[in-house]
């Protein structure tokens, strides 16, 4: 019996060597990760001194080692994020990307022994829920004063750095200009032309739902999005698939779209275009925050001061997103000025939103 | 003749067993067997199944089985069990005759077209499934290349396409067990019904089939089951039309917010109730319909010469499935890469190469290609040889324990991958202190391993039923040790069933997203995550490119590899 545990034990070192030999030439032959693994054998010593410099109680902590950032696309931002905070701290960026769902899986999955130090989330409502959760830490990071005071919480644990808004995309060659507001989309002649992004898959989409029915309230609400159901509205996707859809001119009209994709289609030359209707829209801040269980907490906070850095923010007007700060704009997209907004309750929108996901999806395959 | 076994009077087992050469107590080696596949499958299942029963520290089950009886999962479960026998049925359609032309004509010998009826398989169930959407959908190419065929194309938006795109994704599976079958009848089995006057179909109907009727339900099995737990095609075209399978469900618990793996864990129970069911089927038709046909004796391959007619018959059925499974979908796929401006269309002018030139600059300053491979290779490498021991091991033994290894071993295929890979990042991050595996490339491998192992011993299994145990007593009797007999017989006729269960290990790591997309360590980045942020965020060209560039890739390598396997093959495999 003793010699099966043992033949065991060696069993299962074997595969664990298997594992990581299995592995080896992957790692010599990545680029990023081979960086990575020098980079944490490099960094173990420096980690070190600044544990110790910790300990001694030496102020400005010198910041070195990494910072691990969980980010939702686009991916082009986030790879010019880390490349950009990178240059200017000398702290490495390990990044997972991700849709906001698999960055929620994952933290979820990795509860036991955390690894991230930052995330930033694509939906507002999924920030203040990780708030509402007790898992972040309050930190008040550089030119956080000039967010935009409906884009932070008032305890200082999520910021939106950027935001997006959802607006009418449309196919400029199926229909030249549209102007119409919600409830006029479900006029006869834009039957089955409409289509919207699942919202139990965006995020952007949901929240806007939920705001749009906590303005108007529930019964006024629903009729509006019950005809646009009755005038053959469908449902091709999360936001990518749905644009799909309107760019390849299946569908004429996406309603509820998110708007910073529709703007870089636009800018390649691609026929379409975008408003928000008068009638009012939601802008959902994307939120970043320090977790509380962050292993480095010092970069942590260097990395929630550098997002809302000059740099980074005109970062994020390049990636036609809203910047978060109230003093920079953005030249090649509607700002904050431009877009009508619809007055709405947060907390109502984070209890009801799921449900009234669902709803829609229901309406919509009736 | 077997050794007399003093313990067992019952089995014709041998009651010692060596193996690699060594003498060991008999269960010795299922018992290390079970060891692994506990930690590497039974673990995570554990980890994530206890989110669904463990409320505070303690048991409760009435959250789960009121997740379970949810009348809601009524029309889920009849759309499920639906599909999965549409698909099967869909599958048997294309596969037979495909299994049967290529087994037994000479069209056996074009080798190339192994490789190419691998496609699509090899292509990503959430590609193929955008290219069908692409082709068929209003405005889309089919209409465009025939304007005058009005919306007819648009019926494509059924539960006939969600079968059909399905059916044709997956028969590649159900079509090398089929052949492999096949091929192993011998000529004279055909012969002597034929001699005895039996016409074609009568042949058919009382000889080859029924020899075969246990690998079809190992093949209908791994194609009902894989059928169950398949996310990408659902998840487009299915939702699309409105049709929800618990696969979309369980992804939808595990991925949005609020984030619920209990609610997903106890789902997929469900699933796993009902693969259970199935395998216990299938296993009572193969155990009963199970021929050895790999004998002592010569076995010649049939191989007809097909009169004129037959011929040109029998190239036009592969020309029709290779047009509808690889011609469609790639028409899209390749156009939507060379396209410029997708709003346009088909159209003059509008097309160009800039999208590969743009893949190929963003290729060059990563090596996610390169990680693939090296995945796809280690991943496919370790699963086979496990398997193999696993196959092997089950079938020599034949005790209740290995029935229970082989039941683990085929778990992983019964959950859809979401399920076993959250259980794998929850168990790997618990013991990450004991055992640093996680974020690392390793646990890439290491999960790949876990999810796939199932197709190994699928294989391996298959082509075991088929060996006559004289030929193994034979070899016994000359004096070889059992090592040496494993060694010289045993293992020589199984290569085919380990080469090809490698090779489908091989491409569907390569290609994996589920996986490749939780457990990634950070800033790596394979070639299913880089096609997906193309599409998510980037330009849907260049992850056509990209889808593009594999496929040329894994096709080339798999016929070189085969070519060159084919080259070593010594005289004494081919019984």
């Amino acid at each position: 019996m003793r010699k099966l545990l043992w033949l065991a034990s060696a069993m299962l070192v074997c595969l664990g060597l298997i594992g990581c030999s299995g592995s080896e030439p992957d790692v010599k032959n990545t680029q990023p990760s081979s960086e990575t693994s020098s980079a944490d054998t490099a960094q173990r010593e420096p980690t070190a001194q600044s544990d110790q410099a910790q300990t001694t109680g030496s102020e400005p902590e010198a910041l070195t080692g990494k910072v691990v950032v969980y980010m939702p696309s686009p991916a082009g931002l986030a790879d010019k994020l880390a490349a950009g905070f990178q240059a200017a701290t000398g702290i490495k960026v390990e990044q997972f990307q991700g849709t906001t769902g698999e960055i929620l899986a994952r933290l979820e999955a990795e509860a036991a022994n955390p690894v991230a130090d930052v995330v930033i989330l694509a939906s507002w409502a999924d920030g203040l829920s990780l708030k509402n959760a007790g898992k972040l830490l309050s930190y008040a990071p550089a030119n956080s004063d000039k967010v935009y005071p409906t884009w932070k919480d008032d305890g200082n644990f999520i910021f939106g750095t950027s935001a997006s808004a959802v607006g009418v995309i449309y196919n400029t060659t199926i229909f030249p200009q549209v102007s119409a507001d919600w409830a006029e989309l479900a006029d006869e002649k834009y039957k089955d032309q409409l289509a919207i992004p699942d919202p139990e898959k965006s995020g952007s989409c949901k929240d806007f739902l939920s705001g749009y029915l906590n303005n108007k309230g529930e019964t006024e609400g629903w009729a509006v999005w019950e005809s646009l159901a009755a005038n053959g509205m469908t449902v091709p996707g999360a936001n990518a698939a749905a644009l799909e859809a309107v760019t390849t001119g299946s569908k004429g009209i996406l309603v509820a779209g998110v708007d910073y994709n529709a703007y870089s289609s636009k800018a390649k030359g691609e026929p379409v275009d975008i408003y928000y209707p008068a009638g009012g829209t939601v802008i959902n801040p994307r939120p970043a925050m320090i977790l509380k269980t962050s292993p480095n907490v010092g970069n942590a906070k260097a990395f929630m001061d550098y997002l809302l850095s000059n740099d980074a923010q005109n970062l994020v007007a390049k990636a036609y997103l809203l910047p978060g700060r109230n003093d920079i704009t953005s030249p090649n997209r509607a700002n904050v000025s431009d877009i009508p907004v619809l007055v709405t309750d947060w907390d109502w929108m984070v209890a009801n939103a799921g449900a009234i996901a669902k709803k829609l999806n229901t309406i919509c395959a009736k | 003749m077997p050794e007399p076994s003093p313990k067992s009077s019952t089995q014709s087992v041998p009651s010692r067993v060596y193996f690699w050469g060594r003498r060991q107590r008999r269960g010795l080696l299922p018992s290390l067997i079970g060891l692994v596949l506990v930690v590497l499958i039974v673990l995570p299942i554990v980890m994530i199944f206890a989110r669904a029963v463990m409320v505070d520290g303690r048991l409760e089950f009435s959250g789960a089985i009121r997740t379970m009886t949810n009348p809601e999962n009524l029309t889920t479960i009849s759309n499920t069990l639906l599909l999965g026998l549409a698909v099967v049925l869909g599958t048997t359609i294309i596969t037979l005759p495909l299994a049967l032309i290529l087994a037994r004509t000479q069209l056996g010998r074009q080798k190339w077209l192994d490789t190419v009826l691998m496609i699509p398989f090899m292509t990503p169930p959430y590609i193929a499934s955008m290219g069908w959407i692409l082709f068929m959908q209003k405005r889309g190419l089919f209409q465009q290349l025939l304007p005058s065929s009005g919306a007819w194309s648009e019926k494509f938006f059924s539960f006939g396409g969600l079968v059909l795109v399905m059916s044709l994704h997956i028969f590649p599976f159900m079509l090398s067990i089929l052949k492999n079958a096949i091929t192993n009848i011998s000529a004279n089995m055909e012969e002597s019904a034929a001699v005895f006057g039996g016409g074609f179909f009568y042949r058919l109907r009382r000889v080859s089939l029924p020899l075969i009727s246990g690998n079809y339900a190992i093949g209908a099995l791994l194609v009902f089951v894989k059928t169950l737990s398949e996310y990408g095609t659902p998840a487009t075209l299915g939702r699309r039309i409105g049709f929800n399978v618990f696969a979309t469900n369980i992804h939808q618990y595990a991925t949005i917010s609020p984030i619920d793996f209990g609610r997903a864990a106890s789902l997929s129970g469900v699933l796993i109730f009902i693969c259970m069911a199935a395998w216990l089927l299938q296993n009572h038709i193969t155990t009963r319909a199970s021929y050895q046909l790999v004998g002592g004796k010569g076995n010649r391959v049939g191989s007809k010469k097909l009169s004129r007619l037959s011929l040109i018959t029998a190239w036009f059925l592969i020309a029709a499935v290779i047009i509808v499974a690889i011609g469609i979908p790639y028409f899209s796929v390749i156009s939507t890469s060379v396209i410029k401006l997708r709003g346009y269309g088909l159209a003059a002018g509008n097309f160009t190469f800039a999208h590969y030139l743009t893949l190929f600059e963003s290729l060059r300053s990563r090596s996610t290609f390169l990680v693939s491979i090296m995945l796809a290779i280690s991943s496919a490498s370790i699963a086979t040889i496990l398997g193999t021991i696993i196959a092997v091991t089950v079938n020599r033994f034949k005790s209740r324990l290995s029935k229970v290894v082989e039941a683990i071993g085929l778990l992983p295929e019964m959950l859809p991958g979401i399920v076993l890979v959250i259980g794998i990042m929850l168990f790997w991050n618990r013991i990450y202190r004991f055992l640093p595996l996680y974020n690392t490339i390793g646990i890439m491998v290491l999960a790949y391993v876990t999810l796939f192992l199932p197709f190994t011993i699928q294989y391996v299994t298959s082509s075991l039923s088929q060996i006559g145990e004289n030929l193994i007593q034979a070899g016994r009797a000359f004096g070889g040790s059992p090592f040496y007999v494993f060694r010289r017989i045993t293992l020589p006729l199984l290569v085919k069933g380990i080469f090809v269960g490698w090779t489908m290990t091989f491409i569907i790591s390569f290609r994996e997203l589920v996986t490749a997309s939780l457990v990634a360590p950070p800033n790596t980045l394979v070639v299913s995550t880089f096609i997906m942020r193309e599409f998510e965020q980037g330009s849907v060209s260049v992850g056509m490119a990209m889808a593009v560039i594999c496929v040329l890739f894994t096709t080339s390598a798999l016929s070189a590899l085969s070519r060159f396997i084919d080259r070593q093959k010594k005289p004494a495999i081919n019984l």
